[in-house]
């Protein structure tokens, strides 16, 4: 699996940090997603793809 | 359609967790179909999760009105009840106060701050149960010992307000939200006045809160008025509290009515408490209207066309509304029922897009803190009074209750 996240889309909403908090993080100083780790191993998948789809502002992007 | 043939808002509800049957209908039938609003002016009101998420998502609509004076009036509180902020500022004006807030309210921080949140907590729990040990009947409430004061202290603390305010501020929350026309902005101008005092003595003292660094960024940026400083502070402290204060409410009614996933929740209340918030999340709606935008271009979307400076109302829970779009059967399988255990994510009980909640870490942390408590602690909580008995604030723009009698 490879992660991507769009830091201009992002709205710092933090709720990837809280669903995935080993692959996603929030830069201190405005808070916009930062990627920990973009190909996490398997047992992080379904937190990813939970992550991913409740972004509030579509900025990650799982792929194959 | 005449403005007399449109659907007046509110829709009468049977009671506080159940939405009103016409949402069903028109969510099947009219997902975005012309209304009148509570204050008699005409609007657009959005029932189905699919448009209503893509209308929070997209940037052709507001908050803002591009001529004020001519856009429709929602309602006769003062909280979304018409436009606000600058047409031509809005898009910097916002994007200016989600890089001044966020950080301070990111997930990261609130998960610090979850060992305090729990302390008050617990604080609060002794109280409720030394009360029950003295009262007669057993009942207590859990309102005025839980729902209400937690919030409020975290909030406070957090924003630097002294918690000795909080009763003249909450009595302000109160009146501004309230459909009483001119006493709500009566009200709006107080808690302005109240909150430029307070910002008066952070600049003059600055302290380690969310309010110092809103008035030191405010002294460093020239296109940050004061006024727009101190609407902001007014803002957070009003979403800061009445939202959460209700849905700690309302969850207590959601799990205490569902006995079998309040035994659930017993039985593991670490394991079962995250599903149980998202759940009363998705399911919450104290008041009876909806989020609000305006268009600022004209939009073809759901079968009709918005026209520029129309009034949309999105049914979603938030600080003001009803609940329609995440009881959205397209979305989630037998939506009506509170299921903590449904596969479906993504509710929209945060908003979605650009103006997603900027607390809900926060609001998280203390709905997760009050109901692992809970059901840690009071095991046989049950409610005291029926739900049609329930003192519900039906002239009030976040609805909820006043009180929540508990036994146990
Ligand atoms: C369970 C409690 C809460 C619920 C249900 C809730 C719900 C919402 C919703 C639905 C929105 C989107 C509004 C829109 O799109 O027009 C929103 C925005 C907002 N909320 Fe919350 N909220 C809660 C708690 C909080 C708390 C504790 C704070 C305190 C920091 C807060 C601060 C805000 C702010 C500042 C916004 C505006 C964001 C923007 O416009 O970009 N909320 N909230
Ligand atoms: S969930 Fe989306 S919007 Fe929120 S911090 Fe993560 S990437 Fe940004």
């Amino acid at each position: 699996m490879t992660i991507e996240v769009d830091q201009d889309a992002c709205v710092g909403s933090g709720q990837c940090v809280l669903t995935a908090p080993d692959v996603f993080d929030q830069r201190d100083e405005d808070a916009i997603v930062e990627l920990l780790d973009a190909a996490p191993a398997a047992g992080q998948w379904p937190a990813v793809r939970n992550a991913a789809a409740g972004c509030p502002a579509a900025a990650i992007r799982v792929g194959a | 359609m005449t403005l007399a043939d449109r659907p007046a808002l509110p829709f009468a509800r049977p009671n506080l967790l159940d939405l009103a049957p016409l949402y069903e209908v028109l969510r099947r039938e009219a997902p975005i179909t012309p209304v009148t609003t509570p204050a008699g002016d005409p609007a657009w009101l959005a029932t189905r999760y699919a448009e209503v998420r893509e209308l929070l998502g997209d940037k052709r609509f507001g908050r803002s009105h591009p001529e004020p004076e001519r856009a429709s009036r929602i309602s006769t509180a003062a909280v979304q009840d018409g436009p606000t902020g600058d047409y031509a500022s809005e898009a910097t004006d916002h994007a200016r106060m989600r890089r001044l807030l966020t950080p301070a309210f990111s997930a990261k921080r609130m998960r610090r701050l979850s060992e305090h949140v729990q302390e008050l907590v617990d604080t609060y729990v002794d109280a409720m149960v030394a009360d029950h040990d003295r009262a007669p009947d057993g009942v207590v409430d859990l309102h005025a010992h839980l729902a209400f004061p937690l919030p409020v202290a975290v909030i406070c603390q957090l924003l630097g307000v002294p918690e000795t305010d909080g009763e003249h501020f909450r009595a302000l929350s109160d009146r501004m939200a309230t459909f009483s026309g001119e006493d709500a902005q009566v009200a709006r101008e107080e808690f302005g006045r109240y909150m430029a005092g307070l910002a008066a003595a952070k600049r003059a003292e600055p302290g380690e809160d969310v309010i110092s660094d809103l008035v030191r960024a405010q002294a460093e940026d020239e296109s940050f008025g004061y006024p727009e400083m101190v609407r902001l502070c007014v803002g957070l402290l009003f979403a800061g509290h009445e939202t959460t204060v209700n849905r700690i409410g309302l969850g207590t009614l959601f799990l205490l009515s569902n006995p079998e996933q309040w035994q659930a929740l017993v039985a593991d209340p670490e394991g079962r408490v995250d599903a149980v918030i998202e759940e009363i999340m998705r399911l919450g709606a104290p008041g009876d209207l909806g989020l609000l935008r305006y268009a600022h271009s004209d939009v073809e979307i759901g079968g009709v066309r918005i026209e520029r400076g129309d009034a949309v109302i999105l049914s979603v829970n938030s600080v003001n509304s009803v609940n329609s779009a995440n009881r959205d059967a397209d979305v989630f399988a037998d939506a009506e029922a509170f299921d903590p255990d449904r596969a479906e994510r993504g509710h929209v009980g945060f908003g979605h897009g650009p103006h997603f909640c900027i607390g809900a870490s926060l609001a998280r942390t203390e709905l997760r803190a009050v109901f692992a408590t809970l059901a840690r602690r009071l095991p046989d909580l049950r409610p005291a009074v029926g739900l049609d008995e329930l003192d519900v604030r039906t002239d009030h723009i976040t609805g909820g209750v006043r009180s929540l009698p508990v036994r146990w």
